[in-house]
């Protein structure tokens, strides 16, 4: 086999190599790891189908990769022996401003899509923190998200078409330029899919126009149910700001180490507020945010004078993650949802479930979507802390679920939570959701194992190691 | 028919009535009435998600059709052939949460727009679908056909806004996916999946909506162009240099129908606090010219209800477009007839008051092939009776893409039995 796929995508195409292959044994979920057998990198559509053809006579499964920065294992080969890196597919196909598309290949990074229009005002809207690694086709399985999700939304709501390798190496052309689609709607299933309905190729995505200006105001709260309060109160004034972001005391110590952008350091919590839009207005805005803010026990409100002072701010909070890197040997993140008015009691919960295991969590997520990320820190080097890291990110999905809320807002299923989904979802609801992903893969084998769990598959649980700041 | 074949349908139908209210119990089940009468033999009224369940597993039994009903207009239009069981949500309207603070809203889906909207209004807030006459058209209509209106520029469609959504599907299983929080990536999106099926893979019985504030001070521009060339490339100004709410052009039989001249009328709203509208406003005039109206207030939301509400000739032939949005100026000219177009979202609706039997598929062929070529595709809104068996109403997608619809719908509804044979390609 290995002949052959170096006949499709050429020698330096495949990689076969234990020692090479050990890089691939995760991505940003990192207590997992499996490597795959074979790599293989192609460079496009055509050598993506072959490859698909040669597993699928030979009924071997595969996992699709684009830079590996998923948190929640997605890119985990569980029993899928080849891995399908996209990396190679990077290449923008048409810019179409007159009617606000771009066409890319799958392994465009995220912020590349971006860079290419901005000069001309128009932007890609999905942002995750790790926009400067990620690929679009690792933003489409994982439907990712990212801080102006909240205004402009997730990665489904810019998709309009797709080319996906069905895993039997059809490919299959999935809506188009058009805003309307000719019967079912397969790019909103695949979009979110995990790559379990085959290898996305090519995106029709939609651009916008950036907005002409922007205030970013940061807000500094004696602690997070008075910031939380302020948030629900910002977006009941009728308008939808860009991003509502929040850090709270441990990560605030963090990042302030990490990057001096002037945090204040003895505040429970700040808000990163955020307006877009046209420079007339905008102003207005700002100031009853600010105003809001300071009914809800804000000491401290100050707006970035300027784009260096708000790109600091950015900077500060897409970094969290890695600043954190600097207060334990070892963090997990996790990633559940609540009703927005439920902030304040996950929070709590989050505290409490950080005094029963004797972690430090910090807490830096979305809070206009209700969309949490506390991160727990842990030192791999006592095991009985990976094993309580582990328990009490599971103790915190279970406070979202009773809260009414959901097992993940951006980082996917994957591997990491898929012994929690019994819990969100009915067997006949798993099952319809299955039946699903059989349209597309009857054989089960485009990245199988992922998100519905079933008995009897393995990985090896290892040690984790210090995680990738993304 | 003749008279003979006439009985016998009464007959079978009372029989089948009877076995309907055996199930169910007295009073589940009655005749259609007009426009329901054209889609289906009779009219089920369910009370829960268990009766559905019941329902569905004496349909796939017995062989028999059967297919959610709204106020049966899309139905009945698209529907040559009657399906024997028309399932009416009415008596399944209740709203199950709204949380005005999370800006949710959890619904059955007989429930109307118009009911769900009004009870959002109390806190400034709403579902920003509008599609005609929102009291006649049930959240289960509105995610069934994924119908939308001028918003969907500046909110998106239902595929947008839905966030969850439970249905009854084969073998009377109840499956539900996405959840009540408005960012949600657990497990696979069967929202998308079902808006826009038709009723073609099962029941929808509830639905999760994100809410949005309504716009502050809605404000609407006016303005009448003696040729379409000029509406059209105010359209274009308007919208490369604002974020309007929506923006419309009509054709002069709409506009005129709207209490408008004879012409060809843009109609552009925008909303915002007060320094925001008056720069707006500002921008707007330069785009259109100097003689633009500019409605506020009542009058600019009644202009906006009728600009929603137009309706459509009733024994036209009406299609909807959807192209690449810098070719639908063109597309809408080469169409010939009326239109309303959504400018900037690259959809319009089409139409011929009257047309000849014998051209009505040519015509639909015709209007489809160019909006193929603009990249887009083309679906039959609304066709004379006579002619609509000879018409296609639902654009094809490639052979590729259809595959895979073929085999949802066969995994989906095995028995066949959910509004079969009018959808994409005969599924």
């Amino acid at each position: 086999m290995l002949d052959e796929l170096a006949a499709i995508v050429g020698d330096d195409g495949v990689v076969s190599r234990a020692t090479e292959l050990k890089v691939y044994e995760c991505d940003g979920w990192t207590v997992e790891k499996s490597a795959p057998e074979v790599l293989v990198m192609p460079r496009n559509t055509k050598q993506v189908s072959a490859v698909l053809k040669a597993l699928h006579r030979r009924a071997i499964a595969f996992v699709a990769r684009g830079a590996g920065t998923g948190l929640s294992g997605g890119a985990l080969p569980i029993d899928a022996p080849v891995m399908v890196c996209t990396s190679r597919m990077n290449r923008i196909l048409a810019i179409d401003l007159a009617n606000r598309r771009i066409e890319v290949q799958s392994g465009v990074v995220n912020l590349h899509v971006t860079n290419a229009v901005r000069s001309r005002g128009f932007f890609y809207a999905p942002d995750p923190s790790s926009q400067v690694a990620c690929t679009i086709g690792g933003n489409i399985a994982e439907n990712s998200g990212g801080p102006h999700t909240l205004k402009y939304g997730v990665t489904t709501n810019h998709v309009l078409g797709l080319e996906l390798v069905l895993p039997d190496g059809e490919v299959v052309e999935l809506g188009g330029a058009a805003e309307e689609r000719c019967g079912y709607d397969l790019v909103g299933a695949v979009v979110g899919a995990e790559g379990t309905t085959g290898i996305v190729t090519r995106a029709t995505l939609r651009l916008l126009r950036e907005p002409e200006s922007r205030r970013t105001i940061l807000a500094a709260f004696p602690d997070v149910d008075f910031a939380t309060r302020a948030v629900s109160a910002i977006i009941a004034s009728g308008v939808i700001p860009g991003a509502i972001e929040m850090m709270d005391r441990l990560i605030i110590r963090a990042v302030e180490e990490a990057f001096h952008v002037g945090l204040p350091a003895d505040a429970g919590a700040v808000l990163i507020v955020e307006f877009d839009g046209y420079a007339a207005g905008l102003d207005e805005r700002a100031s009853a945010a600010v105003e809001i803010a300071r009914r809800y026990g804000a000491a401290d409100s100050r707006l970035a004078r300027n784009e260096a002072e708000r790109a600091l701010l950015w900077k500060a909070r897409k970094r969290a993650f890695g600043a954190v890197g600097r207060l334990a040997p070892n963090y997990a993140t996790q990633d559940g949802v609540v009703p927005r008015t439920h902030l304040p009691q996950i929070l709590r919960e989050i505290s409490a479930v950080s005094e029963r295991y004797g972690l430090a969590i910090g807490n830096v997520f979305h809070a206009g979507d209700g969309n949490i990320h506390p991160i727990i820190l842990y030192d791999e080097r006592h095991p009985e802390q990976v094993q309580s890291a582990i328990e009490a990110g599971r103790d915190i999905l279970r406070a979202c679920l009773a809260m009414g809320g959901s097992l993940t807002g951006e980082h996917g299923i994957g591997a990491e939570k898929m012994g929690e989904m019994p819990l969100l979802f009915s067997p006949d609801d798993l099952l319809a959701m299955a039946e699903l992903r059989r349209v597309f893969d009857p054989g089960e084998r485009a990245n199988p194992n992922k998100i519905i769990p079933r008995p009897g598959a393995c990985v090896e649980v290892a040690a984790p190691h210090r995680q990738v700041p993304v | 028919m003749t008279s003979g074949e006439a009985a016998e349908t009464r007959v079978e139908r009372e029989e089948l009535r009877q076995q309907i209210e055996r199930l169910l119990g007295a009073g589940r089940a009655r005749e259609p009435i007009a426009p329901e009468a054209a889609a289906c033999e009779l009219v089920v009224e369910p009370e829960s998600t268990d009766e559905i369940a019941e329902l569905v597993r004496k349909c796939e039994t017995d062989r028999l059709t059967l297919a959610p009903l709204g106020f049966a207009r899309t139905l009945s239009q698209i529907r040559t052939s009657r399906v024997a069981l028309g399932v009416s949500l009415a008596r399944m309207r209740r709203i199950i949460a709204y949380e005005p603070d999370d800006m949710t809203v959890v619904t059955e889906a007989g429930v109307t727009l118009g009911e769900l909207n009004r009870l959002c209004f109390e806190h400034r807030q709403r579902l920003p679908v509008d599609p005609r006459e929102p009291d006649r058209t049930t959240v289960g209509a509105m995610v069934g056909a994924s119908h939308a209106g001028p918003t969907r520029l500046s909110e998106g469609t239902v595929r947008d806004l839905l966030i969850g959504v439970a249905f009854v599907g084969h073998g009377g299983r109840l499956a539900r996916a996405g959840g009540r929080v408005v960012k949600n990536v657990a497990g696979y999106d069967l929202m998308k999946v079902m808006t826009g099926s038709f009723g073609t893979l099962g029941i929808v019985v509830e639905a999760a909506f994100k809410v949005r504030p309504i716009p502050e001070n809605y404000t609407l521009a006016v303005r009448r162009f003696g040729r379409d060339s000029e509406a059209f490339e105010a359209a274009v100004a308007i919208h490369d240099a604002l974020a309007m709410v929506h923006l419309e052009v009509l054709s002069p039989g709409p506009s005129a129908a709207l209490g408008y001249d004879y012409d060809w009328v843009v109609m552009a709203g925008f909303a915002g606090n007060r320094a925001e509208l008056d720069y707006q406003r500002a921008k707007t005039i330069e785009a259109l010219g100097s003689g633009t109206d500019i409605l506020e207030g009542a009058s600019a939301e009644a202009s906006f209800a009728s600009l929603r509400d137009m309706d459509f000739p009733a024994d036209g032939l009406v299609a909807q477009i959807a192209v690449k949005p810098a070719e639908l100026a063109r597309c809408a000219r080469e169409c010939s007839g009326e239109y309303r177009v959504h400018a900037g979202s690259g959809v319009a609706q089409v139409w011929f008051e009257e047309i000849g039997e014998g051209t009505a598929e040519q015509t639909v062929t015709r209007w489809r092939e160019m909006a193929r070529r603009a990249g887009g595709n083309l679906r039959v809104l609304r066709a004379p009776e006579t002619t609509r068996a000879e018409i296609e109403f639902f654009d094809r997608p490639s052979a590729g893409a259809f595959g895979l619809m073929k085999r949802l719908k066969q995994t989906f509804d095995p028995a066949n039995i959910f509004n079969p044979g009018c959808f994409v390609g005969g599924l």
